[in-house]
């Protein structure tokens, strides 16, 4: 009995010892796509490429063709499929917490993807790349202070490739990633602008000349700047409850409905003016100037031109 | 006879300035929002054409009211074949609230606005037809009505820079596109561009508008010659240190190093070792001057980036497919 308690424990410290082993080992980050081989050397047989941003443990390291090779485990994820495994990369590419300026380097490789993904005829899957190697950022750098910067693009990226699947496919939303950024970085300029993106998720798809959904939205937009005031998004968000109200005073106007429209008119008209006047920098000075000329010469915004 | 000619060009003097007083007093502007042109001020009356965001209304002849809708009649300069892109001038009748005139208080910021919006919309997925060509008419319209505007200045980068990314995405179209000597392919137009550096000097847009002027000199394809990126590294350095307070400074350093970064790997292939050195140390000193110097931004981590592939020897440059790696 005593014995098969022994071997009891000498099972769990093993097992407790590999753990620590696995959690002591450096994690890492490829800032261009690589190969995985079987063994170290450019010779040894392929296993998978590996894309940039790559999350990595790196298990050990050895010296082949003149340079240092890492063996490193990942887990890819190729559409539905989830891959382990474990093989060598050329170590110039890996950059861990140890790298002096990784953290600058991972995100400057993250820049360069976002403009290659931009770029007409760009790199395919250049915005994955970029999404993932800025969530390293704060992932292996949680001190730098690209961190929020870094975690908040990630996110938006994310959020931005959503979108376009919810607009071709109907795919839900998943608010996740921008409501980690703002749980991470309370008060930040990163959450105020995940909070704005948020927004998305609660307008309609399409109006189909309802008032409801420009009441709604309205509202929702002028919470948000009343809530975040020194937000980038801010003056946007004011601009969009105005216009949102100007577009309002046409559909109750083509309703009959005269005194509503007036009234949806009037508060256009002073949210405008608040852009106007709160925001003089920048374009939303006069698009709120526009706005503003428009509802006073009563030129629709919203619907047919009436001639 | 002396006096009688003083008095003849005295004469000829006053006309002339009460004529400019005139021109000046002309009542000339746009439209912010595309409107029907009618032969008389009735919208039921018979169509003449559709005047399109930013058209140019060289005069407004008079206006009128009607039934309460007030009317303005108009000599506007119209498309009638966009294939052909030919324009002529044609007068009729547009409701008067979408006429933007020299004489309508805050104009300027309106025009600026709407040319905002129409901007907007070209950027949009299933945004409006042709809204970058309004755009870039209303941002002219804004220079050419409003020169003395406080938005003048960027209103005129904006149509400059619109109407060139347009003529850019057409050039890259062209078979000629990817010949590697700019001269042997058919550049864009680089007039709007020029009249913002010679209207705006020493401005942030004529530094703009300088920074667009270089696509035009850049090769088509590099096909894997050195002499391509070499004199492009030029250009660029160049730029940084003409324009050292533009906003593209940075960008054009960058652009600079990188290219030596190419040209490492480029002269490595054809065994050319002191070159390759030589370009590596250029390409770490151009990028080491963008990391001690641009402290906010995304240039600083590029040029880290750049820098830690230089000195681990990883590639920027594809030399057996020629291509840069992306």
């Amino acid at each position: 009995m005593v014995n098969v308690w022994k071997q009891a424990g000498l099972v769990l410290i093993m097992l407790c010892a590999a753990m620590c082993s696995a959690a002591d080992k450096e994690h890492g980050t490829l800032i261009r796509e690589a190969t995985l081989y079987a063994s170290p050397g450019a010779n040894s047989a392929t296993l998978v490429q590996a894309e940039r941003g790559s999350d990595l443990t790196i298990l050990e390291k050895s010296n082949a063709d003149n340079q240092t090779w890492a063996k490193v485990y990942v887990t890819l994820q190729q559409g539905q499929q989830t891959r382990e495994l474990t093989g060598w990369a050329p170590a110039k590419a890996i950059i861990t917490p140890s790298t002096a300026n990784g953290d600058q380097i991972i995100f400057g490789q993250a820049v360069a993807s976002e403009h290659q993904a931009e770029e007409r005829g760009g790199r395919k899957q250049a915005a994955q790349d970029a999404m993932q190697l800025y969530a390293r950022v704060p992932q292996l750098f949680p001190g730098s202070p690209l961190a929020a910067e870094a975690m908040w693009r990630s996110a938006d990226i994310r959020w931005q490739l959503a979108k376009a699947d919810f607009l071709r496919s109907g795919t839900q939303l998943e608010e996740r990633y921008l409501k980690e950024v703002m749980a991470r970085f309370p008060q930040s300029k990163q959450a105020e602008l995940a909070a704005y993106d948020l927004l998305e998720a609660k307008l309609c798809p399409e109006w189909r000349g309802m008032a409801e959904c420009p009441e709604k939205e309205s509202a929702l937009f002028e919470q948000y700047t009343r809530e975040h005031p020194q937000s980038a998004k801010a003056a946007e968000a004011l601009y969009n409850a105005a216009w949102r109200q100007a577009a309002l005073a046409d559909i109750y106007r083509i309703e009959n409905e005269t005194a509503k429209s007036e009234a949806a008119r009037k508060k256009a008209l002073a949210l405008a003016q608040q852009v106007a006047g709160q925001y003089a920098q920048g374009d939303w000075k006069p698009r709120a100037a526009d706005l503003v000329y428009k509802l006073e010469k009563k030129i629709p915004v919203y619907g047919q031109t009436v001639e | 006879m002396v006096k009688k000619m003083k008095w003849s060009v005295l004469a000829f003097l006053l006309a002339l300035s009460a004529g400019w007083a005139q021109a000046q007093e002309k009542e000339q502007g746009t439209v912010i929002s595309e409107v029907n042109m009618y032969v008389s001020p009735d919208s039921s009356g018979q169509q003449l054409a559709r005047a399109t965001r930013g058209r140019n209304v060289i005069l407004v002849m008079d206006r009128t009211t009607i039934a309460g809708r007030s009317w303005a009649h108009v000599l506007v300069v119209v498309d009638v074949d966009i294939e052909r892109q030919s324009e002529r001038q044609i007068s009729g009748w547009v409701p008067a609230n979408v006429l933007i005139t020299t004489a309508t208080p805050n104009g300027d910021q309106i025009i600026y606005g709407e040319a905002v919006d129409s901007e907007i919309q070209a950027q949009e997925r299933g945004g409006r037809r042709h809204a970058a060509e309004d755009a870039m008419r209303l941002f002219y319209r804004l220079y050419e009505y409003f020169p003395s505007s406080p938005l003048a200045g960027e209103a005129l980068w904006r149509a400059a820079d619109i109407r060139w990314q347009r003529e850019k995405g057409d050039v890259r179209l062209r078979p000629s596109s990817r010949e590697m000597d700019p001269n042997m392919r058919e550049g864009m137009d680089d007039q709007t561009l020029k009249l913002v550096i010679k209207k705006f000097p020493h401005t942030k847009w004529a530094d703009l508008a300088s920074f667009d002027l270089i696509d035009n000199k850049l090769c088509g394809s590099w096909k894997g010659e050195t002499k391509c990126p070499e004199k492009e590294s030029e250009l660029y350095e160049k730029y940084a240190r003409e324009h050292p307070q533009s906003p593209k400074a940075n960008e054009a350093l960058f652009n600079a190093a990188w290219r030596q970064a190419a040209l490492v790997d480029m002269y490595k292939a054809s065994h050319e070792n002191d070159k390759s050195e030589k370009a590596r140390r250029k390409s770490m000193e151009l990028a080491q001057e963008i990391a001690a110097h641009a402290q906010e931004g995304d240039w600083k981590p590029q040029a880290l980036e750049l820098m830690y592939a230089l000195q681990q020897g990883i590639p920027t440059y594809d030399v057996e497919n020629k291509k840069p790696i992306s």
